[in-house]
């Protein structure tokens, strides 16, 4: 399974709310309305705005998705290699 | 199979983009109004403030067109349609037959009738310049006025508070967003404003400006103001005549059922300019967000590439204004709501409002409140009562 580095940059984010929409697993607006980083719905060790995640590939692609559909582009993703797969630098 | 795709903003870009996925041999057309590739409205604001360079709002690059076989036809406008014939008029006079067409082009800001260098909008990356090039060229010496009770007022507001310039808003109603708020909603967003140190002046309709080529300031029914630089934002205004003359059914916008169908055969419609039937929300409406309008782009791509499938959301919109938070979630039109229930209060520094129609809830307007935000959402998805939501 691929394992990523998810990334939500509070400092860009405006609580759109597109990534809750489309990948509401790993993304959840906290009471800042930023977006906090879930694993798998979950929070091990508590609130995070990055998070490394074990994904099958459909959930990595849904998450890119959620990545894609950020009008901010506040959210970073990372491949195991640590080369930034979304937004492509 | 051609398609055909007026407006290159979001909602007509994602189309294109799945349509491609879906068909690799497709011909694909965009005529785009504006001349860049496709960028982020919605990061705008980080750029005028600075936050981010200019470069950064592009979600596509030039190249990227031709990369997906897409031909992208910059600065083109559709001018007259033959829903018959099934071809669309450019402005560069040339006719662009399709087999399948979507309208997607928006809407354009709603202007004042006269013009002063200091008159900004807020809608493009050009805009977004021209507002930036006032900033620096005036300096310390910027007075800033502010017409409109919306979203974009409130852009203005941080704009303005972030180069610490004074600033003077007016609009026409009694608060902000008088179709969806009651008044002390619109009262909570008032204070929080005046204790921000900006000069309000609701009930105030602009008369006229002042100025010779420069703006030096504006009249409103209810006072005279200085201002170097006035930010408008008084709602949208699309383009419907050449839709109309073609037979395309326009209301508020482009009407269309859930699945962005218009009533013509092959013609759909996407985004801020559709007018479409909601299933979730269980009434036609409008909605102008980032979030619908991408939506529609994927979810009309499938439908026009044979996969007939429903618009299936319930977006929202968040903005703050100097600091307090504003989510608009789902259905916000009072008239449209059978029932409004308040929590919190100014005191509080927090008001909900929650939409009820049929039984379940549309719809909130939440200011000062984030925590209400997701429990109302699902309410909405799933359908349920008020009653249901325990929201203290």
């Amino acid at each position: 399974m691929p394992r990523i580095r998810v990334q939500v940059d509070p400092d860009l984010c405006i609580g759109a709310a597109s990534c809750v929409t489309i990948a509401p697993e790993t993304f959840q607006l906290n009471e800042e309305n930023k977006a906090w980083v879930f694993d798998h719905g979950q929070e091990p060790e508590g609130h995070t705005y990055e998070r490394w995640l074990e994904v099958t590939d459909e959930e990595k692609e849904n998450i890119l998705l959620a990545a894609q559909s950020c009008p901010t582009l506040a959210i970073l993703i990372f491949n195991e290699e640590g080369e930034q797969l979304f937004p492509e630098p | 199979m051609r398609f055909l795709i007026i407006g290159g903003g979001v909602a007509g870009t994602t189309a294109a983009q799945e349509l491609r996925k879906r068909d690799a041999s497709a011909d694909i057309t965009i005529l785009s109004e504006e001349h860049h590739p496709l960028y982020s409205r919605v990061l705008l604001p980080h750029y005028i403030t600075g936050k981010i360079p200019r470069e950064r709002v592009f979600l596509k690059r030039d190249g990227w067109y031709g990369e997906q076989n897409i031909d992208w036809q910059a600065g083109v406008v559709a001018q007259h349609m033959d829903a018959k014939n099934k071809f669309v008029g450019g402005s560069d006079g040339r006719e662009y037959p399709y087999d399948k067409l979507l309208v997607a082009t928006g809407g354009e800001v709603r202007a004042l009738s006269e013009d002063l260098r200091g008159v900004s909008y807020l809608r493009t990356l050009d805009d977004a310049d021209h507002l930036l090039q006032l900033l620096t060229q005036q300096g310390g010496m910027a007075r800033a006025g502010i017409y409109g009770g919306g979203f974009i007022a409130c852009e203005y507001l941080n704009f303005f508070a972030h180069f610490q310039i004074p600033t003077t808003l007016a609009h026409r109603g009694a608060h902000f967003w008088t179709r969806l708020l009651l008044p002390e909603a619109g009262e909570l967003i008032a204070k929080h404003l005046i204790k921000n140190g900006v000069e309000v002046h609701p009930n105030s309709t602009l008369e006229h400006l002042e100025g010779d080529k420069e703006l030096a300031g504006f009249v409103t029914s209810t006072g005279q103001h200085a201002a170097t630089i006035l930010g408008v934002g008084i709602g949208i205004e699309p383009d419907f005549s050449w839709l109309r003359e073609a037979g395309i059914e326009v209301g508020r916008g482009v009407k269309a059922n859930e699945f962005l169908e218009t009533n013509a055969p092959d013609v759909y419609t996407a985004g801020d300019i559709a007018e479409f039937f909601d299933p979730i929300l269980g009434r036609q409406l409008q909605i102008g967000n980032w979030m619908n309008a991408m939506s529609h782009g994927r979810t009309v791509a499938k439908t026009m590439s044979g996969e007939r499938t429903s618009v299936q959301l319930v977006s929202s919109y968040a903005t703050n204004a100097l600091g307090l938070e504003i989510i608009f979630v789902g259905d916000v039109e009072r008239a449209a709501a059978q029932e409004i229930y308040t929590l919190g209060s100014i005191t509080q520094g927090g008001i909900t409002q929650v939409f009820q129609r049929g039984g379940r809830v549309v719809g909130a307007a939440i200011i000062g409140r984030n925590r209400d935000r997701t429990p109302i959402t699902k309410a909405i998805e799933r359908k349920q009562p008020f009653s249901s939501l325990d929201l203290s």
